[in-house]
């Protein structure tokens, strides 16, 4: 078994946590929107586009970071289109996700080999991969410095991202405003808080994170752009919010044990014989427990009313038998 | 007018009551076309200054569309909104908070996970920052400005329902609200809750606010409105001063019949027991008992009617006595035995026919075909279905004579149903139900929303039950309906048999007292009046 | 067949139609992009799909055993919705019923006919295990069904995955793959050098026991009933719990049998990367097909043509990318979501439609 712990290196780390990365931007997306009560199925297909996009835009306008910039907004813009067919035309909201995911898988590879011929991935020599950054300071202490710092800069507004909506959903009043709108869209509706807008704002901000997820993958990590390149990541990414409970920090943690996870795995081919799927499960399984035991806590509060009325009906039975008169 | 004893502060007094009333509703006319409904029809509806004015009528009369449309939430096809003597325009709930009118929804527009300052502060918080302490010093000074003690921290999904609705109130006193609309304000709350409710009306009414509530429960209007609208079909039928009204009175005005020529019944021939319920007692959603201690019987070739206002556990005891709800105590016996474990299917097997309140998305399927909404209830007898398989020729055969056999126009085997009328309906719940012969047919409020003709054919199909020798349990809100067609009367009252009558005996008085809480005694003691002189409803 | 038939049944294709018109209008649109030809991109695209060449050689053939497991995945889905579980779970059934089938097709050896048999009726079986999952779930705990399948789905994914990878991996094999199985085990093709064959008839056996079985038995009419109204089931005595499970039964069963076919009579054994979206694909096609066995059937037959015509006509006659078969599929399942755009102009065309035909149905309410 010795091979076995080998792997837990600080490499081991800073990969789990590069590898959290995508899956972190859409999950905080994913739980903004089911705060908002908007369940947005459709993070695969954001992710896709921003993959796309952003490595086109990197490679025509000749620079990464605007790459970014281009892949968030393409990102937006989907969330946008996706709040316009819900709201407007009240288009189902699975049906529509499983649409946009449809057709953006397919129409990346489209317009990829419409552009550069009959090719399974494509890449371009001009185009430079997101540096990473070494924080001068902090990279020198003893244990944490190495997994603290030389991240790219996605990374670490990954980080941002999380503080930040923490900040908004539990300390602002516009958070306030959302999370009541997810929780009873009509009583927020009557305090005058426009319900349409924050969902509509919900799904916009999703789409421009899970937008710079997937140019996370493409611009920062893999330097090229390959069909279904997101891999299922954005419903990982669902899991992660569920997992998380929806809330910033859960799902900060949910990311990361995904993220371990799938690191985990692919070290752990190359050490011992333990098969590396068998680890990816151990997250899903987690969510899928956490859903059954989130059922099963508004379950027990239905039964609860019913059995205090019982409990109360046994307990007039005995005074009645204690007392015959009445 | 200040009532210093009441620890209510000063400056929460509205002074100066003006004399013009302080809303007026002039010729409000909403049309539905989603479900093609003349929800109001040229209303007229104005408010005191200062007054307690209850709008009462059943399901669907209109009284809530009549309210959204003054809280701003439904835009109305004609007509005009008056406050203070200046017309105004409500278009969305901010005017209508603007002009001082705030509404209490009968499903609470709360926020369960947050507490109650979050609920009260939400929407108008100053900051973009939260500040929770400051939050809860304000709510805190609000409640004891208005002596409606909460406790800002509490999280409203572990208060009781009473206190829910007080942070409601507080929300709209919060944003200066002088005209209160609560909607079926004491629906969810118990007799204790309804009594501190009360007081809580009554205190704020002497402080010259304006109190409108909807309700269809004559009891409360009677206890604590100063005048009370009645409303029917979409169309305000009148106002009247509640020292000048009873409760059989405003049924009558709710519900609007003529009334009905005795129908034709044979002397009884009471038979045995078919239906027992021995001290039965069900929970509601909330956790309050819907029905307690419930004990009565139905027997063979009698028509027992279970008697009034809608909310006092009518619903739960149907759907206990059908299956559809399971009991908390007591038992029941059909035929003599135990059938508390026994499903609604199996309920059915053994000779429950059950006329459900709610014909459209109770009682049948609309989205789809004649012949299945006339099988539910049988169709894994051997007459519809072998092998697994439904006898499709079979049905087709059976669902023609129904049509033919109660007349139903315009419906046919093989086609859909949601475009016939509310009287060919009930006739295909009718001719469901009683087609294979039941032993005890339950009938919820029958004949609501019924045409003449079919009210007379649903009264005809129910006597004929009767004399072939079946049990009927009439749950009716109708005295007229109860009068004319049971042999025994019972009155339900807040979920317990407040007496009962024979029906032979029985006048409309004596119904109305036990409907409103009175007791026998009381009647004992009311008889003896009668005779002397005029006798009026005890609140 | 009356006038009220009629109108039924034209107010079910309407919208699928104008979907399907407006999904080829976008392609229109993007081959004008592409500065390819239009009207040939249209005529090769029907012709690769569907039609036949003149020496005898059908594409239409291979649309209809590629059709073969996106009918079985719809028609689980139409099971499913028809009852009112919205399961997503097509995907993860038909996996682990590809991987049973795969394993006993190597590990067990019977003879010919029975071989297949135990296959298909041991992948029926997982199917339907793996899709009893959710449904108990939902029934006993209130556990959402979409959530519950999204997340079984990955674990079926990883899980076959695993067993593929080293279990079941055949030796010396550079991707992973599970050995061929047996020929005993392998179902007949119609035609040499198709794939077209038994399965085929197998999906087609199961549109026609789908709908009589929805329609014509007394469980498939309590799943219905539970499905349209709760309230009603519960009334009438229907027992909605136990037909929310049967509904899931079926319905993984029916996915676990696409999964076996699709091993069974096309890769003739399981590898890495087995699966493709099928499950996804079945849903899309369900929804298309206005969740009805026969729309189900119509549709999935279409979307193969049109992914077909895009391979083979598009890509290599024109050099046009074939995703751009995948990309319409989509946008026609975004036009039929977003059926409400056609709302009015359905009511005016079907008016105008009625009217000539003279049938005065119009207001007929009493």
């Amino acid at each position: 078994m010795e091979g076995f712990f080998s792997v837990f290196t600080v490499e081991l780390l800073n990969s789990g946590i590069r590898l959290a990365t995508p899956i972190l931007l859409a999950a905080l997306g994913g739980a903004l929107c089911n705060q908002a009560g908007v369940l947005n199925l459709a993070l695969e297909s954001k992710m896709l586009l921003g993959a796309f996009v952003g490595i086109l835009a990197a490679f025509y306008i000749g620079n990464s970071y605007a790459g970014l910039l281009v892949a968030m907004a393409a990102g937006g813009l989907l969330g946008l289109l996706f709040a316009f067919l819900y709201h407007k035309y009240k288009v189902d909201l699975v049906i529509l996700a499983i649409a946009f995911n449809l057709i953006i898988v397919e129409l990346t590879v489209f317009v990829m080999r419409a552009l550069f011929g009959n090719v399974g991935s494509w890449s371009d020599p001009s185009i430079v991969r997101i540096p990473d950054i070494h924080i001068p300071l902090i990279e020198d202490i003893p244990f944490l410095g190495p997994i603290l710092s030389g991240y790219n800069i996605i990374v670490y507004f990954s980080w941002l991202a999380t503080a930040v909506m923490f900040v908004v959903l539990y300390k602002m009043r516009s958070g306030r405003h959302l999370r009541a709108v997810g929780e009873n869209k009509s009583a927020a509706e009557t305090v005058g808080i426009n319900a349409v807008l924050l969902q509509t704002l919900a799904l916009v901000i999703s789409g421009m994170l899970a937008g710079l997820g997937g140019a996370f993958l493409s611009i920062g990590h893999l330097k090229l752009f390959t069909r279904n390149m997101s891999n299922g990541r954005g419903w990982i990414a669902i899991a992660a919010a569920m997992f998380g409970v929806n809330h910033p920090v859960g799902v900060f943690l949910a990311s990361l044990f995904f993220g371990f996870a799938d690191a985990f795995s692919v070290r752990i081919q190359n050490v011992t014989d333990l098969p590396p799927n068998l680890v990816k499960l151990l997250p899903n399984l987690a969510t899928l427990l956490v859903l059954i035991l989130i059922a099963l806590r508004s379950k027990l509060a239905l039964s609860m009313a019913r059995r205090r009325f019982r409990a109360q009906l046994r307990a007039e039975e005995a005074s009645a038998v204690a007392e015959p008169s009445s | 007018m200040w009532n210093q004893t009441s620890g209510i502060s000063p400056e929460v007094y509205l002074k100066d009551m003006p004399m013009t009333p302080a809303i007026e509703m002039k010729g409000i006319t909403k049309f539905f076309t989603s479900t093609h409904v003349r929800a109001n029809d040229h209303v007229d509806f104005s408010v005191e200054h200062g007054e307690v004015h209850a709008l009462v009528g059943e399901n669907g009369a209109g009284k809530t569309t009549l309210m959204s449309i003054l809280y701003g939430l439904v835009k109305p096809d004609e007509g005009e909104i008056v406050i203070d003597g200046g017309k105004v325009r409500i278009g969305h709930p901010d005017d209508a908070i603007k002009n001082g009118i705030g509404m209490v929804h009968q499903h609470f527009k709360l926020i369960p996970s947050f507490t109650v300052a979050q609920n009260i502060q939400l929407g108008i918080e100053p900051d973009p920052f939260l500040n929770p302490q400051k939050e809860n010093e304000l709510v805190a000074e609000l409640a004891n400005k208005y002596n409606l003690p909460v406790d800002p921290a509490a999280r409203i999904r572990d208060l009781p329902v009473g206190m829910q609705q007080r942070v409601e109130i507080l929300k709209i006193l919060q944003r200066h609200a002088k005209i209160l609309v609560l909607d079926e304000p004491t629906a969810v709350l118990t007799p204790q809750e309804v009594n501190e409710l009360i007081t809580v009306i009554r205190g704020l009414s002497k402080l010259g606010y304006t109190i409108i509530f909807i309700t269809h429960k004559l009891i409360e209007v009677m206890s604590v409105a100063d005048r009370v609208s009645v409303m029917r079909g979409g169309k305000m039928v009148g106002t009247k001063k509640v020292s000048e009204t009873s409760i059989p009175d405003l049924a009558r005005m709710m519900v609007g019949r003529e009334v009905l020529l005795r129908v034709k019944k044979k002397e009884i021939q009471r038979g045995e027991v078919v239906l027992e319920t021995r001290d039965i007692s069900v929970s509601d959603v909330n956790g309050l008992a819907a029905i307690s201690h419930v004990t009565f019987n139905v027997h063979k070739g009698e028509i027992v009617a279970i008697a009034g206002v809608s909310g006092n556990g009518q619903t739960e005891l149907v759907e206990a006595i059908s299956g559809m709800l399971s009991l908390d105590g007591g038992e029941i016996l059909f035929k003599g035995k135990p059938i508390d474990q026994a499903s609604v299917g199996e309920r059915r097997d053994m000779g429950m026919a059950h006329i459900p309140e709610d014909r459209m998305v109770v009682g049948l399927n609309l989205q789809t075909t004649l012949d299945e909404n006339l099988i539910v209830s049988r169709y894994n007898h051997s007459e519809f279905s072998r092998y697994g398989f439904l006898l499709m020729k079979t049905i087709s055969d059976f669902a023609e004579k129904v049509v033919h056999a109660f007349s139903i126009s315009a419906a046919r085997p093989g086609e859909g149903i949601s475009m016939l009328s509310g009287g060919n309906l009930q006739k295909v719940v009718v001719g469901r139900e009683l087609s294979g012969n039941p032993s005890f047919i339950i009938a919820n409020q029958p004949t609501r929303g019924l045409d003449v003709g079919s009210i007379e054919f649903v009264h005809k199909t129910l006597i004929e039950e009767r004399d072939k020798g079946a049990g009927v349990l009439l749950v009716s809100v109708e005295l007229d309906e109860v009068l004319a067609l049971s042999d025994r009367i019972l009155v339900l009252y807040r979920g317990k048999i407040q007496g009962e009558l024979e029906t032979a005996t029985a006048t409309e008085e004596q119904v109305g007292i036990l409907m409103a809480g009175g007791t026998l005694e009381d009647l004992k003691a009311e008889r003896r009046e009668d005779e002397q002189g005029k006798w009026e409803v005890r609140s | 067949m009356n006038s009220v038939r009629f109108r039924k049944i034209l107010d079910a294709i309407l919208v699928p139609l104008l979907a399907v018109l407006s999904g080829l209008v976008v392609m229109g649109i993007l081959i004008l992009f592409l500065k390819k030809p239009l009207f040939e991109s249209y005529a090769i695209l029907f012709s690769n799909g569907f039609g036949c060449q003149a020496y005898g050689n059908c594409i239409f053939i291979t649309a209809l055993e590629r059709a073969t497991p996106l009918i079985l995945t719809g028609l689980s889905a139409v099971v499913a919705f028809r009852s009112g579980m919205f399961s997503i779970g097509q995907e993860g059934q038909y996996l682990v019923g590809a991987a049973t089938a795969a394993w006993l097709g190597y590990a067990i050896h019977l003879p010919p006919v029975l071989h297949p048999l135990v296959l298909i009726l041991a992948a029926m079986l997982v199917g339907a295990g793996y899709g009893w999952i959710p449904g108990i779930l939902k029934v006993k705990l209130g556990v959402n069904e979409l959530l519950a399948t999204i997340m079984l789905n990955s674990i079926a994914a990883l899980v076959v995955e695993y067993l593929v990878q080293f279990p079941m991996r055949a030796e010396k094999s550079t991707t992973a793959h599970s050995p061929v199985i047996d020929e005993s085990a392998q179902l007949l093709a119609f035609l040499p050098g198709s794939k077209w064959g038994v399965g085929f008839v197998i999906a087609v056996l199961a549109v026609i026991l789908v709908y009589i079985y929805l329609w014509r038995t007394k469980s498939g009419y309590e799943q219905r009933m539970a499905g349209q109204s709760k309230k009603f089931a519960l009334f009438g005595g229907i027992r909605s719990d136990s037909a929310a499970v049967r509904a899931m039964l079926i319905s993984g069963a029916l996915s676990g049998l696409a999964g076996a076919i699709e091993v069974m009579g096309v890769h003739r054994r399981i590898m890495t990367g087995f699966s493709v979206g099928l499950g996804f694909d079945g849903l899309t096609t369900a929804i298309l097909g206005q969740v009805h066995p026969i729309g189900v059937f119509i549709v999935a037959i279409l979307f193969s043509g049109l992914k077909l015509g895009a391979q083979i006509g598009l890509q290599l006659k024109l050099d046009i990318p074939r995703e751009l078969g995948g990309t319409i599929i989509g946008f026609i399942i975004l036009f039929v979501a977003a059926g409400k755009l056609y709302e009015e102009n359905i009511v005016r065309a079907r008016d105008w439609l009625l009217s000539r035909r003279g049938s005065k149905l119009k207001g007929e309410s009493q």
